[in-house]
């Protein structure tokens, strides 16, 4: 009861401290009574603000991560760039390769840098979450893949989506990931994605299917691990946070994801969101602000 | 047609890896330039008021500002040469790698001309160079060449 309020009681010394409120209905020969539990929450209160501080903490660490290092980076990258723009005639092609290499590494590093940072802030953020239209939000995943849809000569198609409590921009960033991974691994034949959701009592389960390449059933909790790469970057690019990400956000709302698949054939991606929004503290603050 | 004489810009900016770029930049764009670098928020001030070793220091047609600066930061730079009635007509680019929508803000909230976050990317940082100096000291009118250069 009172999910964002801040309820106080008092000590018989005037001494206030957060407490926590429950109500439960209580059928009674007298009729519908209702029971009602006041727990004292300081403990609780305290150990959501040591984890609040250390969000914010972790939160600044990730900018500083993300930020300043990219500053050594860029003049790494700038530097050997100028130096072959510059020196071309003087440099032999062992020369052009090793500043390739050290060009090319400083930018999987910058890459890698970046996702980092978007997968810390899947947890670090404040979850604010609202009645979504799940068909909206794919339509801005496939607007924000459009360039990549139509290259790829990629058919996208869904059935009915439904509209539920959840964060849109990580759902976005969710459904986005999952359909650019098809895409990308898509093997010889244009991609064929097919997304699709089912209710049961407790959950949504949504699935995401494509004719791709596929994965080993070895291999199928590996992917959802970070920057875990099944194949090299010069057979598909990319640093391997896309499913670490999706993952992360999935859980967050309390749900699961996981893929089943066939080699050759192509890939499934389930997941489920509760019908009845819930929020994980992975390592995140549970701030939530419901508008419904 | 050319202007006849170079065109005065000062870069403020600590990080001498960026000076050089910047630099470089400039010698490959169509403008004859003379670059002034100074790289604190403190020395720059003088420089603009002709303070001490600068008393000869030409006035700046443009003004490229690094917000990271030792000492006196760019936000206090920049709010110094727009308070001051002569120094405030100078455009003030200002050129940095915070792309954090608060220092956006305060950037244009004390008056720079524009803000611009330097690339990562080697290309694009000439090009942006380039850019600013065919926007700001070609197209654009300025309080001391009436008209732009042609």
């Amino acid at each position: 009861m009172g999910v964002g309020l801040e309820l106080y009681g008092m000590h018989r010394d005037n001494d206030e401290f957060p407490i926590e409120i429950s109500l439960s209905p209580l059928e009674t020969e007298e009729g519908l009574l209702v029971s009602a539990a006041i727990r004292d929450a300081t403990a609780h209160k305290r150990s959501e603000e040591a984890l609040k501080r250390s969000n914010a903490e972790l939160e600044k660490f990730a900018y500083i991560i993300s930020h300043d290092l990219q500053e050594p980076l860029r003049m790494i990258t700038s530097y050997l760039t100028l130096l072959q723009r510059r020196y071309a005639d003087n440099l032999d092609s062992d020369a052009n390769e090793f500043i390739y290499y050290a060009v090319d590494g400083a930018q999987r590093m910058r890459l890698m840098i970046q996702d980092l940072l978007a997968y810390s802030r899947v947890g670090t953020q404040a979850l604010h979450i609202e009645l979504t239209d799940c068909e909206t939000v794919l339509q801005e995943a496939l607007d924000n893949l459009h360039a990549s849809i139509s290259e790829s000569n990629s058919i996208v198609t869904h059935d009915p989506l439904p509209t539920l409590t959840v964060n849109p921009t990580q759902i976005i960033r969710l459904i986005q990931n999952l359909i650019s991974n098809a895409i990308k691994f898509r093997g010889e034949r244009p991609a064929q994605i097919h997304i699709s959701a089912r209710r049961d009592p407790q959950n949504w389960l949504f699935s995401v299917r494509d004719n791709g390449i596929g994965i080993e059933p070895q291999y199928a909790q590996r992917i959802f691990e970070i920057f875990q790469r099944l194949h090299t970057r010069e057979q598909y690019p990319g640093t391997g946070i896309g499913l670490a990400i999706c993952k992360r956000i999935v859980e967050r709302h309390g749900g699961r994801i996981w893929v089943e698949s066939q080699i050759g054939q192509g890939s499934t991606f389930y997941f489920t969101l509760p019908v009845f929004a819930q929020l994980n503290h992975i390592g995140g603050d549970d701030e939530c602000d419901q508008t419904a | 047609m050319n202007a006849i004489k170079p065109l005065e810009i000062l870069l403020v900016e600590d990080n001498s890896g960026d000076v050089r770029l910047t630099r470089e930049a400039l010698k490959e764009g169509k403008l004859r330039n003379n670059l002034h670098v100074i790289s604190n928020g403190m020395e720059a001030l003088d420089f603009l008021h002709r303070n001490g070793i600068y008393i000869a220091a030409p006035r700046p047609d443009l003004i490229l500002l690094d917000l990271n600066l030792p000492r006196k930061n760019g936000q206090e730079v920049l709010a110094e040469i727009k308070a001051d009635d002569i120094l405030k007509r100078i455009p003030v680019v200002v050129l940095t790698t915070s792309q954090q929508e608060q220092d956006i803000l305060k950037g244009y909230g004390l008056h720079a001309n524009c803000y611009i976050v330097k690339p990562l990317d080697l290309e694009q940082f000439i090009s942006v160079v380039h850019k600013i100096e065919d926007f700001w000291l070609v197209m654009v009118a300025l309080p001391s060449r009436q008209g732009g250069n042609s």
